[in-house]
């Protein structure tokens, strides 16, 4: 019975989208079909609703026992809350897109990516084999690149990046579609293949590789202070550049040449989620807390813990420069997901457990749940934005906002439910994040505090910023189409509407009573006033002119494009170029030119030289050899 | 009816029609082809494992004998009886435990081929005969004579050097006989001098006698001398791969190629009588397998090339097709033969542990040379492909292409290797 459950779940939608691959010829067909992939989208928030109520613990069922690599679902607290997530975020989203998408040139290739990407995704989230996850984890890979380059033409402007024609020195600093794909996927293998090393690095150590029976412990005494570190990194690779933290953070600004309904998903409940939710998810089967005897855990834990703040402001800042309504949500996606990062790691150092759950992964996951809906519905509010005013720049004044009226709503609660301003349902997650990193202090200082709050004001400011130059203090839009759009609303309207219930839960569940405790603390409070300021420094003054030099410096993501687009690929050619002029000269010469053919040609000859065409001789060469032998053989026999 | 009764009949009924050809010279044809039939017949009746091995037989005799309609040679009508007896003593040697009778049919495959070395369109190629017959009539008296003193060995408490002696004459004979170097000087000038048909035969069907023949022999005969004799069976193995194949790799001439190939393929046939080493039927069955399927393998494909170089080229996939299998690319036959050789020497030489490694380096030497074998075939299949023609050459290669392509849909392991097992318990146990 159960493994119907999961079958469904994992297969209703891609099944689901296979018909309008076969009709992608069909007109006709494919502009009914796209309900049916949505159905099956519906069909994995039930399984998963299913699976939250009734399943728990862990599911197996094999596939290679032999080599450890099996079927095995794991229903624990995170991926149970995060496989409904998943799949209702992806729900609504296609709602959204049934009418977004209506009129596009290749609705099969949309819906099929589309689909594949919720499936990976619950994959990821379900899995507690490593090899399985990886499976979801390369479907995500691949349906990132198809969703990306969707618009592979490079036809419209309307889906670049950057823009057209403006050039920092060397670099032209504008991005079509068909490159954003390929840089997704390229950044993405780049963390993907020591990632893979690294499971088969645990595989080669460890009787299992289901996350949750691996003995950690042992795994890490065995392999050393070093080895610890190495194996950790890879994985770390792979999170890294999947959640787009930096320095490798550029494929995920260029990822918003895709459409938006790609972008929404991207950062809310797959992709970019699945590295910090696999950290949080890895970390919390490893139980650092419990591990501080283990040689170089604590400084993997540093690392992740720094990259994440360092990302977490450096997007917030980078965003703080940006005109382009979709990049400027992807800068503070990054951001956002940088402090997940930063408070799953923080696990380490902090011993306070609710509901025998750590405080400091419990604060990391709800961050990402609240994160997830706002920010899905910010995101499918640009893209109405962005059909409405036929515009990827922020733009539309307050007299646009009054016609917008739902879309100016849900950007007013989004926003204020999602930089962590008091009393709303991120200020209480945050407040829990400020307390861990207070609890940093006595290990790794007062920054990993200064850090966060100086993110969280920057981030306040630029999601007011957002507000203020679509709906209220913005140019007035050029273009204006303002009918239709009904579904769009309702995607972007349901969406909002589960940060309501996600402060209910806050306030009923028991394993968030920390939350509720830090947000009484005065430091929280005091931060969430900051917050409060930042934001209607935000709203009033979006942009200020004094600044317009830092803020081109920042909107150019103070020049990480040149490791990209220039420092990367140079060296690349230049190493090509070594090997194609050097390497290969010596590899053609020995076994395609020189050494090896004029050998055997030489010996080839002389084989042939042989036949001279006269009996005599052949006659003398076959009873030599003949006599030849047999006076071996007689002196060889009379020796033995 | 017993198996000799029914050769017999079919012998009466081929030599009468031969005579008969003179004046109706289809009849020859025809009577060629019932006394084949009537042979398979006898033989897959009384035996059922053979059914495989003579249908593939059948399917060759019958190829070879179309093959001859494409030329007119003064001989036209005897020719087919010629063909037919070849085939009648390559299905009959299985049924026999008599070394008389071996020989015979050893012989019986090797003298028609001295008249059809000959043939050529209006006239007698007599330069080709001499040098064929010449180098055939000292092959058959090392074999004969090799055969004989091994045999006698059988019955001496301590062979000694008469044993070595007996081995070392037969296996010369016999790489005399189908051409494997060093010794295989006759074979280059031969192919490329004489008539494409007539050596589509040669290469085909008279080289399978011969190495069963050889292989019984061996084994019936085998002692405690042979683990120190078969090092040279291996090492003219090896020698015949290499030569063969790098000799093709700068030959011009098509006909040329397809010598120095024959030189290579029996390189890798001669590699399954180290299997006498340890003459236990789990292993013996492997090398019957591996070269019976290297040997239909090898007639199918030279009957293929020899008919396009007579035919000035055939369409080209059929090419392509037949050097895929020659070069061994699974699933064709060529590779099932190729690996069930591999399998051979392996499992031989894990069985010898220590002493076993030399044939466990052999089985890596058939696979280099496969490798160094690439070039030359996809030549071979690219200069000899042309467009489709709806002519007899193009039907005489699909026919063989077919035969290399039954292991496509039907895997070799399932019914013929399983025959071949069974063959394989009653070899060498009793002449």
């Amino acid at each position: 019975m159960n493994e119907w459950v999961f079958l469904l779940l994992f297969l209703a939608p891609v099944v689901s989208s296979i018909p309008i691959v076969l009709a992608y010829k069909n007109k006709e067909w494919t502009e009914k079909l796209p309900y049916l992939s949505v159905f099956g989208i519906f069909v994995s928030v039930l399984m998963s609703l299913l699976i939250f109520f009734v399943l728990e613990g862990q599911y197996r069922y094999d596939w290679i026992p032999d080599l450890g690599i099996n079927f095995v679902f794991m229903c624990d607290y995170l991926s149970r809350y995060m496989g409904v997530i998943t799949a209702v975020i992806a729900f609504f989203i296609a709602v959204y897109g049934l009418d977004y998408m209506k009129g596009d040139y290749r609705p099969s290739w949309y819906w099929f990516f589309f689909n594949l990407f919720t499936a990976s995704m619950l994959l990821v989230v379900y899995s507690d084999n490593l090899f399985l996850l990886f499976v979801g984890w390369e479907g995500l890979g691949a349906a990132s690149w198809g969703l990306i380059g969707h618009w592979f033409r490079d036809d419209d402007d309307i889906a670049y990046v950057g823009e057209a024609g403006r050039k920092v020195g060397p670099l032209g600093m504008s991005w079509p579609p068909s490159f954003g794909g390929w840089r997704a996927i390229s950044t993405i293998r780049f963390g993907d293949v020591p990632m893979f090393l690294a499971i088969a690095a645990i595989w080669a150590l460890s009787p299992t590789l289901n996350i949750s029976e691996i003995e950690w412990g042992t795994l890490f005494a065995t392999i050393g202070a070093a080895g610890t570190i190495i194996l950790m990194l890879c994985i770390l690779m792979g999170l890294f550049t999947k959640s787009a933290q930096v320095p490798f953070s550029e494929w995920l600004m260029t990822a918003m040449t895709g459409p938006t309904t790609v972008s929404a998903l991207l950062h809310s409940a797959t992709m970019v989620a699945a590295g910090a939710f696999v950290f949080i998810k890895l970390t919390w089967y490893i139980e650092p807390w419990h591990l501080h005897g283990v040689p170089g855990l604590e400084s993997v834990y540093v690392l992740a813990l720094f990259i994440g703040l360092i990302s977490g402001l450096y997007g917030a800042l980078a965003g703080s420069g940006m005109l382009e309504r979709k990049v400027l949500l992807a800068a503070s996606t990054m951001s956002s997901i940088g402090l997940m990062f930063a408070a799953a790691a923080a696990s380490f150092w902090i011993h306070e457990e609710i509901a025998g759950m750590n405080l400091a992964l419990l604060v990391a996951f709800w961050y990402m749940a609240v994160h997830a809906f706002a920010k899905a519905s910010l995101f499918l509010v640009s893209g109405h934005l962005i059909h409405a005013t036929h515009s990827r720049f922020l733009c539309g004044g307050l007299e646009f906002g009054k016609r917008m009226t739902p879309a100016f709503i849900v950007t007013i609660i989004a926003t204020t439910f999602l930089v962590g301003m008091p009393p709303f349902t991120a200020y209480w997650v945050k407040s829990g994040m400020d307390e861990v990193m207070e609890h940093l202090i006595h290990d790794l200082g007062i920054i990993p505090l200064i850090l966060l709050i100086l993110t969280s004001v920057v981030y306040a400011g630029i999601m007011a910023k957002f507000l203020s130059l679509n709906f209220i203090k913005g140019d007035k839009p050029q273009h204006e189409h303002l009918e239709g759009g009904g579904l769009m609303k309702v995607g972007y309207i349901l969406m909002v509407s589960v940060l309501f219930l996600l402060t209910i839960l806050i306030f009923k569940n028991e394993e968030t009573e920390g939350f509720r405790q830090a947000g009484y603390a005065s430091v929280s409070i005091m931060v969430g006033l900051a917050i409060l300021l930042a934001y209607v420094v935000g709203l009033v003054k979006p942009r200020i002119s004094a600044l317009s030099k830092l803020g081109t410096f920042f909107n150019d993501r103070m020049y990480l494009p040149f490791v990209n687009d220039y420092i990367l690929p140079k060296t690349g050619f230049f190493v090509s170029h070594l090997v194609n002029e050097y390497g290969n000269r010596g590899i053609d010469g020995l076994f395609n030119t020189k050494v090896i053919p004029g050998l055997f040609g030489w010996i080839s000859r002389r084989i042939r030289a042989i036949q001279t065409g006269y009996l005599s001789r052949y006659i003398t060469i076959v009873l030599g050899i003949v006599m030849f032998i047999l006076v071996i053989v007689a002196v060889g026999g009379v020796w033995l | 009816m017993d198996v000799p009764m029914m050769m017999l009949g079919a012998l009466v009924i081929l030599t009468l029609c031969s005579l008969l050809s003179f004046k109706y010279r289809d009849l020859g044809f025809y009577g060629a082809i019932v006394a084949i039939i009537i042979a398979f017949l006898a033989v897959s009746r009384s035996e059922p494992n053979l059914i495989y091995y003579s249908a593939f037989i059948f399917a060759i005799g019958i190829i070879n004998l179309f093959s001859l309609k494409v030329i007119k040679s003064v001989i036209q009508g005897v020719d087919y009886g010629l063909v037919a007896l070849m085939v009648l003593a390559t299905l009959y040697i299985f049924t026999t435990q008599d070394l008389a009778m071996i020989l015979v049919a050893f012989v019986l495959v090797s003298v028609p081929t001295y008249i059809l070395v000959m043939i050529r369109e209006g006239g007698a190629n007599v330069e080709v005969g001499i040098k064929y017959i010449t180098f055939m009539v000292l092959a058959t008296v090392l074999f004969l004579m090799g055969a004989l003193i091994l045999s006698y060995t059988k019955s001496l408490p301590d062979a000694g050097l008469l044993y070595l002696f007996g081995y070392v004459m037969l296996v010369v004979g016999l790489c005399i006989e189908v051409g494997v170097a060093p010794l295989h000087e006759w074979v280059p000038d031969v192919f490329t001098s004489a008539d494409p048909i007539p050596m589509s035969i040669i290469a085909s069907l008279a080289k399978i006698v011969p190495f069963i023949a050889a292989l019984w022999i061996l084994i019936y005969t085998a002692s405690s001398l042979t683990a120190s004799i078969t090092i040279f069976t291996a090492v003219l193995a090896a020698i015949s791969m290499f030569t063969g194949n790098i000799g093709a790799l700068t030959s011009k001439e098509h006909a040329r190629v397809l010598a120095y190939s024959t030189v290579a393929n029996m390189g890798y046939v001669l590699t399954c009588l180290v299997v006498v080493i340890n003459p236990e039927p789990e292993f013996i069955c492997f090398a019957l397998a591996g070269g019976l399927l290297m040997l239909f393998a090898n007639a199918a494909g030279k009957i293929g090339f020899f008919n396009a170089i007579k035919g000035e080229g055939a369409f080209s996939p059929l090419m392509y097709l037949l050097a895929f299998s020659f070069i061994g690319l699974p699933p064709l036959m060529g590779f099932w033969g190729k690996f069930f050789i591999l399998s051979s020497l392996v499992k031989v030489g894990l069985s010898l542990f220590e002493a076993g490694y030399v044939y466990i380096a052999l089985a890596a030497i058939v696979v280099i040379n496969s490798a160094i074998s690439v070039p030359y075939y996809l030549r071979l299949a690219r200069e000899l492909g042309v467009g489709w023609k709806a002519n007899l050459t193009n039907f005489i290669c699909i026919a063989a292409v077919i035969i290399i392509l039954i292991t496509v849909t039907f895997l070799p392991v399932d019914w013929f290797f399983k025959g071949m097992a069974v063959i394989a318990q009653t070899m060498g146990i009793a002449i």
